[in-house]
């Protein structure tokens, strides 16, 4: 994880420049259009191809198994998908992955803005001491606090539980790095006239900072969704019973095993229909983020 | 936060600390997270790795003896030229599409969007679901790869099951994974070097070329630094796909230093040796950190 601002994000430019250089070459505008269009559209295959795989086969019976079956046949399944809805374990992992992710996009987004609000407006003892310690702590990667990180939880009886899975990962520095950013631009006047209301300071920060904070929330809480919903190691670490799995510790523990590629298909097609979901309707929120913030899980 | 007793004789003070009090009042929570779940096993981490530790108790230092221990350990050389390789491999392939790939949709034509969308896709996927995929591309009989190569006629690869090749293969997947988000960084760069500089350096005569290398690469360069040592760090920390596809195999030869320290410490309960293991990775990333800061200054904030 990592913030840094790379660069302004600026309006696109308009295509003045290229056409100077079209037309010294020789080729036409339009060649040379075409020819771009089919250089993205062979990328894009090919980026696509490993989804558009996995699609197919998850919707093919078992016995399909070649190449061009897999994209040509007309034989057509919901086997594969129904098969691993009725299992029982698929079913729980799903259930805890959305528990791991959902439980910590809450307590990440109120517990950042709490800590963004007052590192941003708030004068106290060791204020930018303490939060530039917190960004500092960037620099380790969780690889290297995974050890003491699972004694710790050990002695704390975390293992194999819920809260043992989520709580050590919301401390998270990055999202109070942006929320900090995001209401440093806040107007002091704001504050100052709910005080002079006789608003208390919990009411000023629920009803005044909190609303005009949804653009950031709304940023922060996706990428969060993502980090969790896609997290490994961790979960990997802490769940020691199949009940306690989430969905990608579940998978890899399915993979081993290995079962009829169709049927893994269609596991890995559930496991990737919320972020699919997220990325669609959100896809503004991801790109801009990280084009401004460099946000990296 | 300040204690009542000392409050009553001084009422400014009293302001000043209640002043005090709110601010802490909201950090605290995260300050006691932070504490707890990420300086302290920080600071626990450098002290396992002097330790011989074990759960049930009887832990005792001992000195540099993991250290020692890990340098003459074949398996430790082993993991970090595998994961060394994997860097070398994946990070200038990454970083390379990557740059190509901004270029490409770094203009605004019809239907720019939906391209973009479609190369930042893998981003938003996991590790592990991405594995399941790929582990059909790469199968050598019947997987996508292999199919296509027969069927134009050419000899089959054994993408994850040779030593040489399994190494690059894994490298090639996790640039279809990765290329998306560095592709974003890289894009907002090339949008932020000013269009008079590069229209300036055609209308002198430039080709698009020259104009790429003598005038948008060289402005383009804190940006591709940046993106090389993400990639760099990331690409240390290799294991998902490991785990997940070849089981560090075939014999180690995708053994990485993070799957080392997973098994030194989740099999073998090896703690302190694991945390040294930790401390390596630590290092790495410090220094490749710590190079960018000397080349460019500070980037954050």
């Amino acid at each position: 994880m990592s913030i840094v601002q790379p660069a302004e994000s600026r309006t696109s430019r308009h295509p003045v420049a290229e056409n100077v250089v079209v037309a010294r070459a020789g080729i036409s505008p339009r060649t040379r259009r075409t020819g771009l269009y089919i250089l993205l559209t062979v990328i894009a295959v090919v980026m696509a191809m490993p989804f558009i795989a996995m699609i197919m086969m998850s919707f093919r019976p078992e016995s399909v198994t070649g190449l061009r079956e897999i994209f040509l046949s007309d034989k057509f399944t919901l086997e594969n998908y129904r098969m691993n809805l009725r299992n029982a374990s698929m079913l729980r992992w799903i259930f805890n992955s959305f528990v791991y992710a959902l439980v910590s996009v809450g307590f990440v987004l109120l517990l950042c803005s709490m800590a963004g609000y007052a590192f941003a407006k708030k004068q106290f003892f060791a204020r930018d001491k303490i939060f530039w310690l917190f960004v500092a702590m960037l620099v380790v990667p969780s690889q290297v606090t995974l050890v003491p990180l699972f004694i710790l939880l050990v002695q704390l009886d975390g293992a194999n539980t819920y809260w043992g899975l989520i709580v050590p990962t919301l401390a998270n520095a990055q999202g109070v790095f942006l929320m900090r950013q995001y209401i440093m631009g806040i107007p002091d006047d704001l504050i100052e006239a709910a005080k002079l209301d006789g608003a208390s300071e919990f009411r000023i920060f629920w009803q005044v900072i909190l609303p005009l904070t949804i653009p950031v929330q709304a940023t922060l809480g996706i990428f969060v969704f993502l980090w969790h919903w896609n997290d490994f190691l961790w979960p990997l670490i802490v769940a020691q019973t199949s009940n306690m799995r989430t969905l990608t510790v579940g998978l890899a523990t399915l993979q081993s095993l290995v079962p009829s590629t169709n049927s893994m298909m269609a596991a890995a097609a559930i496991s990737f229909l919320p972020s699919l979901l997220i990325f669609v309707f959100a896809q503004r929120f991801i790109v801009q983020s990280i084009a401004t913030a460099g946000i990296k899980g | 936060m300040g204690s009542l007793a000392t409050t009553r004789s001084a009422p400014s003070l009293w302001r000043r600390l209640e002043r005090h009090r709110v601010g802490w009042a909201f950090i605290l929570p995260v300050f006691v997270l932070f504490a707890v779940f990420r300086i302290w096993p920080a600071i626990n981490g450098f002290l396992l790795s002097f330790q011989d530790y074990r759960l049930a108790g009887g832990t005792t230092y001992q000195g540099l003896r993991n250290y020692r221990d890990l340098f003459d350990d074949k398996v430790f050389w082993g993991a970090l030229r595998v994961t060394l390789k994997y860097a070398v491999i994946a990070v200038p392939l990454t970083t390379v599409m990557s740059l190509a790939f901004a270029l490409l949709i770094n203009r605004a034509i019809r239907g720019i969007t939906l391209y973009r969308a479609i190369y930042f896709l893998p981003y938003v996927t996991s590790l592990v679901m991405v594995s399941v995929i790929w582990s059909w591309v790469y199968r050598a009989d019947g997987g996508l790869l292999n199919g296509v190569l027969t069927g134009i006629g050419l000899e089959p690869v054994k993408w994850l099951s040779s030593k040489q090749m399994v190494i690059p293969s894994l490298a090639i997947m996790a640039a279809w994974k990765g290329v998306g988000y560095s592709m974003m960084i890289l894009l907002a760069g090339l949008k932020a070097i000013p269009e008079t500089l590069t229209e300036a350096s055609q209308v002198d005569g430039a080709t698009g070329a020259q104009t790429f290398w003598r005038v948008t690469l060289p402005l383009l360069r804190p940006v591709l630094f940046f993106v090389l040592v993400i990639e760099t760090i990331g690409a240390f920390q290799v294991f998902d796909t490991m785990y997940v596809m070849t089981n560090g195999g075939p014999v180690r030869a995708s053994y990485s230093l993070v799957y080392m320290l997973y098994d030194e410490s989740f099999k073998f309960m090896n703690f302190g040796y694991g945390a040294a293991i930790g401390m390596i990775l630590f290092l790495i990333t410090f220094v490749v950190m710590m190079l960018q800061r000397l080349m460019f200054g500070r980037s954050d904030t």
